[in-house]
């Protein structure tokens, strides 16, 4: 870039740092004020991954539903779905994690079976090279920092 | 319903470009003007601009006008934007085919730009993490390459898919990318030098990944009636096909075997009323190694399982069963995702018109199958283009 003159030019004013913008947060919102699911968050709160059961067809879904995509009721029971999970596939984030992950890097995903879905975590407390599909995995819950929670999986 | 065809196009060189969003528009917009003399920006009376992450990479939205404002192009039929994330081009050219064949318009353009660098990487990175579900899948990590490592994971645990057998798909498209001007990677690799190179996600390496590209494309649709008028040559879209299933992760149809790329193979070959042995040329969206193996697959060049063996034995280059991303694919040439589909359509053409280099040109070529898919490969697009008109 060429070279100016700074004494030449009026300098505007813009801020040194600009916080992370809230919507370039990837987890969820879960406050009862911001979300219609904020049941799911609660109830992580007390320890357990739920889901939404449509009470009309039966259906469970995944990510929770506030209207189901069969019938389109909006009576749902929120299930619990557990404690353990089982490996089904899994790879390990080494570059190009997101701005938030980054520093993290290198880390396990993958995809977890339970209760009949196949739900995407992260995996905790794993070494790459010593998963395997087929491994079973605790739940294990994570908080934020802000008063927010989430769910990872990780090994015994 | 009215026959259609392409009567030209023009492209960017694709790769790491000193130059903005904007930039590009101009660029590929001179470059398709130019490639059809007889045609004037006036005549153009619809515009459909295939951009997935504007908003995002060059902090601009409602980005249609300012393509037509760059290209000299006043819409007075239909103008949009088409987000389709890596086949948003693709959906370009088939909302700018529907739109001709119906009669809605005359003269339309699809066109497809990405500026994909930026001075942080970090922060391009990020932006492709919402693609998947974004609170549900992008927030445990899971953009592209971690998907698409565990779908390669599955693919060699179910049928013996080795990582030998997808660094032969890198070998064979850089192959013909290194006989491409316009490509990010013109130049070839060996078998070694794809496993060699840093694991991004185990097991893909990076050059098991298509890159990260700047570059725009335009090609130009008429009635098929209307096509000589302005070329000798024109190329004749004759069917197209799409198909979709679930979104998250948990809601997709399979991992390994790619069920809506079936549907919309189907769909394709049925409306163009060809079948599978007719086509001659395949650009398939090779988005990552284990992605073409699959299609292999799913368009039934070989049996489920099969992709791996398929391509060892050299069946997809030029003169095997089929000729399989003789442009270099999205591997050898980038991935500039609104462009991507439109400079598959840009090559085809080329080819059907004998403009390409010999060691990738695919002697008398009729019929071609260009595909995208886009997400977590749960959506799967497909034009099928003829040298001739049917």
């Amino acid at each position: 870039m060429q070279k100016m003159d700074k004494a030449q030019f009026h300098r505007v004013n813009r801020p040194e740092t600009i916080k992370l913008p809230f919507m370039l947060d990837f987890y969820p919102l879960e406050d009862a004020k911001l979300t219609q699911i904020s049941q799911f968050f609660q109830n992580l709160k007390q320890g357990k991954l739920t889901t939404t059961k449509c009470k009309k067809c039966n259906q469970l879904l995944w990510p929770p539903r506030i209207a189901c995509p069969s019938c389109f009721s909006n009576e749902f029971d929120w299930i619990d779905l557990g404690k353990e999970g089982e490996l089904y596939a899994f790879t390990e984030v080494r570059i190009g994690a997101p701005l938030g992950f980054a520093q993290d890097a290198p880390f396990c995903v993958g995809l977890v079976k339970i209760n009949n879905l196949t739900i995407s975590s992260r995996i905790d407390n794993a070494k790459h090279d010593q998963l395997k599909i087929g491994d079973r995995l605790h739940l294990k819950i994570v908080e934020l920092g802000d008063g927010r929670v989430f769910f990872r999986f990780a090994q015994p | 319903m009215r026959k259609v065809a392409i009567i030209g196009g023009g492209a960017t060189r694709s790769g790491k470009r000193e130059a903005t969003w904007r930039d590009l528009v101009q660029e590929a917009g001179k470059s398709m003007f130019e490639n059809i003399p007889n045609l004037s920006p006036k005549d153009v009376d619809s515009l459909f601009v295939g951009a997935a992450d504007p908003g995002r990479f060059a902090f601009l939205l409602h980005v249609a006008p300012m393509v037509a404002e760059y290209l000299g192009i006043q819409p007075r039929k239909v103008l949009a934007r088409t987000e389709l994330m890596c086949a948003s081009g693709q959906a370009a050219i088939r909302y700018a085919w529907a739109c001709v064949a119906t009669g809605l318009s005359d003269v339309a353009v699809a066109f497809g730009v990405e500026k994909m660098y930026m001075p942080d990487m970090a922060e391009a990175q990020t932006n492709m993490s919402c693609v998947l579900d974004r609170e549900w899948d992008g927030v445990n990590s899971l953009s592209a390459p971690p998907f698409f490592a565990m779908t390669a994971q599955r693919h060699m645990l179910e049928f013996g898919t080795t990582e030998e057998q997808m660094a032969k798909v890198c070998v064979k498209n850089h192959k013909y990318s290194a006989l491409n001007p316009l490509a990010q990677f013109p130049k070839e690799v060996t078998v070694e030098d794809v496993l060699k190179s840093l694991v991004v996600a185990p097991p893909l390496k990076l050059l098991d990944c298509s890159g990260i590209t700047d570059g725009a494309a335009g090609v130009v649709l008429v009635p098929a009636e209307d096509a000589k008028k302005y070329t000798d040559t024109p190329m004749y879209v004759i069917g197209s096909g799409q198909a979709s299933i679930g979104n998250n992760v948990n809601n997709l149809a399979s991992l390994t075997e790619w069920i809506p790329l079936k549907i919309a193979a189907r769909e394709a070959l049925q409306s163009a009323g060809i079948a599978l042995k007719d086509i001659d040329i395949a650009e398939l969206h090779d988005c990552f190694t284990i992605s073409e193996i699959i299609e292999y697959e799913a368009l039934g060049w070989c049996e489920k399982g099969k992709g791996g063996k398929f391509i060892e034995e050299e069946q997809s280059y030029i003169g095997g069963k089929i000729a399989v991303n003789p442009r270099g694919g999205l591997l050898g040439c980038g991935h500039p995702l609104g462009a991507t589909a439109i400079l598959q359509a840009i090559d085809i053409m080329q080819q059907f018109r004998g403009e390409v280099p010999k060691g990738r040109h695919v002697q008398d070529a009729e019929i071609a199958l260009a595909h995208n898919l886009s997400g977590p490969a749960n959506v799967h697009s497909i034009v099928i283009y003829s040298r001739s008109m049917r």
